[in-house]
């Protein structure tokens, strides 16, 4: 049964075999004949393609005109590689540097950017003291249980609780910012290519003015980093626009490297713990990778090092069967 | 902060040749200024014995003068470090092509949108490379002055 099926589509195959032998046979028995005829077919159909192409080209510059695609504009500023300290195999987080930066992401950024994944409870320890977090989710209410009359009351907060968003919805966000939508900050390092280094160099990127001859759209502002380099915020860190508690100089690039850290460690709060975790499975298992190849070895050792030996008959001494 | 610094930090504390200071520098700038303060004034003093009402004046001039030299040092105290470097690495030899190519640019461009009919170009292109250029030459330096 098996064999007949396979024998089957074997013959098929060869009879198609011979029907294209016969095309080919027909194809060089009638090329003799109709030789004259082709060529202009070939030469018409060259000049239509040739008279299409050219025309749909023609068609798109008509339509669109000069366009400028794919410019290094539109793709914008590939972010300079920063030296980040944090960023380093047995690195931490600076949390001095997280403290600062949360500072900042207070008393600047969070005017427009909600932080809505970040809880106070994980402030505490690695940024805040617990009566700083508690002193801080208290300044805001949130909405508490329902009351005896089914009514929703506000409470202050507790350190459960999310920290609060500018605005209620992305509507709300759109129109008090122009249309523009600020975007929620939480996982903002790992979701731009570049991560740190796009966040540092956007926010410290603003020239004194846009280069000569740049279209900066209405309601923009230039700035060479942001993919079409027209953004929507406007530069906000200034040389003292914060005072640090520790007494840091605010300039500029100081408080956008503060922040740039703080909003790593907000998307990537585990990351201590992750290294630490790393480094110990790369200790544990090559530890336990060098033992095994040490067992392998010994107990192979009897096959490795046996001889085999073949010691062939001597001409003399030819054994005679009986 | 690594390793290394915090053993040098330990040794140096340790070392009975060192001198702790909790916030050093600063101090001699100052005093240097204080010290020049007398100067001029122990030198406007005869002049004030010939002509006190001008004298007076002057002195105050000077005083005004110089509570503005301290206002100053203080705003360049915030001056921003990447701001100073990057200006030193678009000066340098370094970045030299690109500057060149984009103060180029800006003239070109700037001459054409004089004229009639303005610019059919901008220079983004060519300010990317300056920038390009300037900030990856800066980046180690500023991350070294960065706390």
């Amino acid at each position: 049964m098996l064999a007949r099926s396979c024998v089957r589509p074997m013959r098929a195959f060869a009879s198609a075999r011979n029907g294209a032998v016969q095309i080919t046979k027909r194809a060089a028995s009638s090329s003799s004949g109709s030789s004259a005829e082709s060529p202009l077919r070939l030469n018409i159909a060259a000049a239509a393609a040739t008279a299409v192409a050219a025309g749909s080209v023609g068609w798109y510059y008509h339509l669109y005109g000069n366009s400028h695609a794919m410019t290094p504009a539109e793709e914008g500023l590939h972010p300079t590689k920063y030296p980040w300290v944090h960023e380093q195999w047995l690195k931490t987080f600076d949390h001095q540097a997280l403290r600062r930066g949360f500072q900042v992401y207070r008393e600047v950024c969070s005017s427009c950017h909600s932080l809505s994944r970040v809880p106070y409870r994980s402030l505490v320890g690695s940024i805040l003291t617990v009566d700083e977090a508690k002193a801080l989710a208290e300044e805001n209410e949130y909405d508490a249980e329902p009351n005896d009359q089914g009514e929703i009351e506000k409470r202050p907060g507790k350190l459960a609780d999310y920290l609060p968003s500018p605005y209620p919805n992305d509507e709300a966000a759109r129109f008090a910012n122009n249309g523009a939508l600020p975007p929620d900050l939480s996982l903002m390092v790992k979701a731009r290519h570049g991560g740190c280094d796009y966040i540092f160099s956007l926010l410290t990127g603003y020239p004194d003015e846009p280069p000569a001859g740049a279209q900066v759209g209405a309601g923009l502002y230039f700035n060479p980093y942001f993919p079409g380099t027209g953004i929507a915020m406007a530069r906000v860190l200034y040389n003292g626009l914060v005072e640090y508690e520790d007494e840091t100089p605010a300039t500029t690039s100081q408080m956008a490297k503060d922040v740039t850290e703080f909003l790593h460690w907000a998307a990537e709060p585990e990351m201590d713990d992750r290294k630490r975790m790393g480094m110990k499975v790369l200790v544990i298992t090559s530890v336990l990778f060098a033992m095994s190849v040490w067992v392998k070895r010994y107990k192979w050792a009897w096959l490795k090092s046996r001889k085999i030996v073949y010691d062939p008959p001597k001409e003399g001494q030819t054994k005679i069967r009986d | 902060m690594g390793f290394w610094d915090t053993i040098t930090d330990l040794v140096e504390a340790a070392t009975p040749w060192s001198v702790a200071e909790a916030e050093a520098p600063a101090q001699e700038t100052t005093e240097e200024t204080t010290a020049e303060t007398t100067q001029e004034e122990t030198e406007t003093k005869p002049e004030a014995a010939a002509e006190e009402p001008a004298a007076e004046e002057e002195a105050k001039e000077e005083e005004e003068e110089e509570e503005e030299e301290e206002e100053e040092e203080e705003e360049e105290e915030l001056q921003d470090p990447k701001e100073v470097f990057e200006e030193e690495c678009r000066n340098s030899k370094e970045c030299a092509p690109a500057k060149h190519h984009y103060d180029e640019c800006v003239e070109r461009v700037t001459a054409a949108q004089s004229q009639e009919g303005g610019a059919n170009e901008d220079c983004v292109e060519e300010f990317f490379h300056l920038v390009h250029c300037a900030t990856a030459c800066a980046a180690p330096k500023l991350f070294s002055v960065l706390k």
